[in-house]
């Protein structure tokens, strides 16, 4: 059985829907990213769980079986870490931390108790006596992570909670913050726009476009056999190369599947080299439009050449709407060349 | 230099008047007065204090009464005006902007214009001579400015720390109390400054409404030392009186500047 469950989630503001009925359901001790570029409802989706905003008429959400579409906040026991982390400026780490036990009447000793191993595990413990300003970055998004984590959420949400970070830190957070979100038993929605993050964090992403989602699967699944145009372009850096829509049908092909080839394939052009250490990134022009091209960095240094790929890596879509079609009876390189 | 000037500007007048209210009355309208400095003729005296505390009623019963009434309105503004600001501050789309035009054209009218419609009301509803009733009318002409500032400081607040606070199960009332008043407290003590300062200066409403002697505020009070006699006018007491109304002003100041100012630059720093 899911532990969370979302049906029918629908939100309008002013007219202008924001989400479309999305039905989504999250496994005990599942964790779902939630992908999209911005606007595309992605934080809305987790305000709406968290019980800040309303959704629309029909909409349900459950929670472990239980229906808390109409619940407050306060009583839903969902935590959530914010994208600015929303600590109190005016309060000390331990004052951030025993604030919400306090108002839900957690004895002194037990709170202090909780504090402390929530301190140890986050490698707060030095820093209980100072205030937000006094952190930084890194240590501001532990401290919303204990806080949330001290809430014994059965549900826990958390809004691109390392979009303030640096590259660096970002990379060197993430298994730390796999390990204390994936090991219990609540769901986790982790909202983000960062595909890599998505992908080293979740078990299974939903991209979301346009407040629809577009596909759920693990990544795997989303890179080898995306719905439509949108999760092909989305995921998988560098991005898809997409030829020009012809009789309805569109090809799209990824960098890292395109070869040179001795014969066939299509005619192109070499613009630019770009070094990503172990392979290069080639920017084309070809016979049928702009190509990107990744090779090995020791490839040959032609000037123009021939591109050519394996059938199976072919991606058809509808050249009007996007969505993926089967791949045509007769194999088409022949035909575009 | 340059700060000598603008201390000597700012204080200039306050120790003029301290000094003149330290003057025997001859000495002022002598040939020397235009020189406070030149203590040559009369000397000192604190006749002029004396003359106002050892009156009926004593001088300080005035303060007294101005002070009761500057807090009762500014506790009764800050509680009606809290409430507002936040509501406000939800309120999203036309309706905002609207109630906001009508709040800044309601502070900038001039309040003078009320205090005959004002009177009218007093007498309607028997407010004539209660000390506590004069904080109802200025309490309401400092509303639009007090919601106004209380706003504006709600405004600064990120959103989200309401939102975390309310995940965490903080009711309304304990938002208000653990997470808004501190965070809004150097606002609200500058409100609560200007409302109270507000209502210490005010005049033409407490002439109207208080007529009984020993219920009359500071302004009408002093205004009274004078009316005693039509061909003397008395500098000295109206400068010791100026003095000692000024006083628990700046002892106030002095008090909260040290807080507000803290309580500003801890604002200042994002969570």
């Amino acid at each position: 059985m899911s532990a969370l469950e979302l049906r029918q989630l629908a939100r309008r503001v002013g007219g202008r829907p924001l989400l479309h009925g999305l039905d989504l359901a999250v496994a005990a001790g599942e964790c779902v990213a939630l992908l999209g570029p911005s606007g595309c409802g992605k934080t809305t989706t987790l305000r709406l769980v968290a019980g800040l905003d309303a959704p629309e008429e029909g909409s349900r959400i459950l929670l472990d079986g239980r229906d808390i579409t109409h619940e407050p906040p306060g009583r839903r026991r969902v935590a959530m870490v914010f994208q600015s982390y929303a600590l109190y400026p005016h309060l000390s780490v331990f004052g951030n931390l025993a604030l919400g036990l306090r108002v839900r009447g957690v004895a002194p000793r037990e709170r202090e108790r909780r504090i402390a191993g929530v301190l140890e595990l986050l490698q707060l413990a030095d820093l209980r006596e100072r205030r937000p300003a006094q952190l930084s970055g890194g240590q501001r998004q532990r401290l919303a992570l204990a806080r949330a984590l001290l809430r014994q959420p059965a549900l826990m949400l958390l809004d691109e909670p390392m979009s303030n970070l640096d590259a660096q830190l970002r990379e060197e957070l993430r298994p730390e913050l796999r390990r204390l979100l994936c090991g219990g038993e609540a769901p986790v929605l982790y909202v983000t726009h960062d595909q890599q993050e998505a992908i080293g964090l979740a078990d299974r992403l939903a991209v979301l476009e346009g407040g629809r989602l577009q596909q759920l699967g693990t990544a795997r699944e989303l890179y080898e056999s995306p719905a439509n145009r949108f999760v092909a372009t989305f995921l998988g850096r560098p991005a898809l190369n997409l030829l020009p829509p012809q009789g309805g049908r569109q090809l799209g092909l990824r960098p890292e599947h395109l070869r040179p080839v001795a014969e066939a394939g299509l005619a192109a052009r070499i613009l630019r080299r770009e070094w990503m250490g172990a392979q290069q990134l080639l920017w084309l022009e070809s016979e049928r439009g702009p190509l990107r091209m990744l090779l090995g960095a020791e490839s040959p240094a032609t000037e123009s050449l021939r591109v050519g790929w394996e059938r199976r890596h072919e991606l058809w879509f509808d050249g009007g709407t996007g969505e993926r079609l089967p791949p045509p009876d007769s194999p088409v390189m022949e035909a575009l060349c | 230099m340059i700060r000598a000037l603008a201390l000597l500007w700012s204080l200039g007048p306050l120790l003029w008047q301290l000094l003149t209210s330290l003057r025997p009355p001859d000495a002022l309208v002598g040939a020397s007065s235009a020189l406070p400095g030149a203590a040559g003729m009369g000397g000192w005296t604190l006749a002029n204090y004396r003359l106002l505390l050892m009156a009926d009623p004593p001088f300080w019963r005035y303060l007294l009464n101005s002070s009761v009434v500057g807090l009762a309105a500014t506790a009764l503004t800050l509680v009606l005006a809290l409430p507002c600001a936040y509501g406000l501050q939800r309120l999203r789309g036309g309706l905002r902007w609207a109630t906001l035009t009508a709040l800044l054209a309601a502070s900038l009218f001039p309040t003078v214009l009320l205090f005959l419609a004002l009177l009218e009301w007093a007498r309607r509803l028997g407010l004539a001579n209660h000390l506590l009733a004069l904080a109802l009318p200025y309490a309401a002409l400092s509303l639009p400015l007090a919601i106004l500032l209380l706003r504006a400081a709600l405004a600064d607040l990120p959103p989200e720390l309401e939102d975390a606070a309310q995940l965490e199960g903080l009711g309304p009332l304990q938002r208000l109390r653990f997470v808004l008043l501190p965070l809004l407290g150097p606002a609200i003590g500058s409100t609560a400054i200007l409302v109270f300062l507000f209502s210490w200066n005010e005049y033409p409403i407490a002439l109207t409404w208080i007529s009984r002697e020993p219920l009359l505020t500071l302004p009408t009070a002093i205004a009274r030392l004078g009316s005693s006699s039509v061909f003397t006018v008395p500098y000295g007491a109206y400068a010791a009186a100026t003095v000692l109304g000024s006083l628990p002003l700046v002892v106030l100041l002095l008090l909260f500047q040290r807080a507000i100012v803290s309580g500003l630059t801890q604002a200042a720093v994002k969570g």
